[in-house]
């Protein structure tokens, strides 16, 4: 039983640093990917709830912060489906509304992000706020390295076309 | 590096720089609890399922017949049985679900409760000392602190041993609409006498919710009157 607890409390110290490490990146991440920020708390807590309850793998995972980040785009989509069977879908403009209210984001950030493809801004979460490389990006999302680099460039295009006329209105007379 | 790499790198930096003041609002103690009501719901599913199983092979071998279509009380053969000792959710053949729940209990794994009822069918919110409506509720709450639609889709049943059974209709809840509930806190339930113990609300899903941590004004009763919830 003194084992049992000792295990137990290894794990629940093991976790919470783990969690206090590493929730912020993975909250951006996933905030990149969603814009949403009520949502990307949601999905990320649900995340390391499943992540407490499989730390035996979780902990020995290779990169798990792209575990996290991807258990919870996953859990996103069936959220998602799931929503759309029980709730009819009342169009998109509410949703961006809420999306920008009182999150504390910017909102020309939140428009630039909007313009992205979806696979675009998993890419982006990967790459600038996990730090994985092309490779480890490509395992992560399933998709091969030169469309990593491919979707990473017309990202970060756009971005720069944004970004950057953004900052010339704001500096303008 | 070529001035094009620099150029992506510096696009990064400022949207990476940009969402630096992001984190998670939720503290760690409160993913753990939320971790460990999983898995105890998770060991009670398995329980339960090695009693009914060893209850099954035992029915065979005694050469025992169950009636047909469903079990006792009109409890559904499919649909979600689960039994913790915080609380009990059944699903029924006519698509009622039927819950208990230890007052004693309840705080520690309400989540468990909720999520229960979510894998029921029945789309519910609970919380413990926070209190929430729909930005279009008035706040209008019944006395015993219920709002306006709740008895549509719960009802309390007293049972013959005093024990009270709830009954949530699934089909009977507003499409885009959600229960939800607020237990008081124990200090919430010192400061109202006991009574409401809590708060039931129709809430709209997929909106912010309007939250506060007031509790509702106390309910004094007339004796004889309905049973606390």
């Amino acid at each position: 039983m003194r084992l049992l607890r000792r295990v137990r409390d290894v794990k629940q110290q093991e976790f919470t640093e783990f969690y206090r490490s590493e929730q912020a990146v993975c909250l951006r991440a996933v905030l990149v990917s969603v814009q949403d920020r009520q949502l990307a708390e949601d999905l990320v807590a649900e995340a390391f709830t499943r992540a407490w309850t499989s730390w035996h793998k979780v902990s020995c995972h290779p990169e798990p912060r792209a575990w996290i980040v991807r258990t919870a785009l996953n859990a996103r989509v069936s959220w998602w489906r799931r929503r759309r069977r029980e709730v009819a879908w009342e169009g998109t403009h509410d949703v961006e509304d809420l999306a920008a209210g009182g999150s504390g984001l910017d909102p020309a950030l939140l428009a630039a992000l909007r313009r992205l493809s979806q696979r675009q801004r998993e890419v982006i979460a990967c790459r600038v706020f996990l730090d994985l490389d092309t490779g480890g990006t490509a395992s992560v999302l399933g998709i091969a390295p030169g469309t990593v680099t491919a979707h990473l460039s017309r990202a970060v295009a756009s971005l720069r076309g944004h970004l950057v006329n953004e900052g010339d209105r704001e500096v303008g007379p | 590096m070529s001035d094009r790499d620099t150029d992506a790198s510096a696009v990064l930096d400022v949207l990476k720089d940009s969402l630096n003041h992001v984190g998670m609002q939720t503290p760690a103690e409160q993913i753990v609890a939320a971790g460990r009501a999983r898995e105890r719901r998770r060991f009670a599913g398995v329980a339960a399922g090695v009693v009914a199983g060893a209850a099954a092979i035992t029915g065979a071998a005694l050469g025992l017949t169950a009636p047909a279509g469903t079990g006792a009380a009109g409890t559904a053969a499919g649909g979600v049985h689960i039994r913790t000792v915080a609380y009990s959710v059944d699903s029924q053949t006519d698509g009622t679900v039927r819950v208990t729940w230890d007052k004693q209990r309840y705080f520690e794994d309400h989540e468990g409760l909720q999520a229960a009822l979510r894998e029921a069918g029945f789309p519910v919110l609970i919380k413990v000392g926070e209190f929430c409506r729909g930005p279009q509720d008035a706040g209008t709450l019944s006395p015993s602190g219920v709002g306006p639609g709740v008895e549509k889709v719960m009802m309390g049943e007293r049972g013959s041993d005093g024990r009270v059974t709830f009954v949530f209709t699934p089909a009977a809840m507003p499409a885009g609409t959600q229960l939800f509930i607020g237990y008081l806190s124990p200090a919430q339930l010192a400061a109202v006498g006991g009574n409401p113990g809590s708060v039931e609300r129709l809430v709209p899903t997929g909106v912010p919710l309007t939250c506060t941590t007031e509790p509702p004004p106390a309910h004094l009763r007339s004796p004889g009157g309905p049973p606390k919830k």
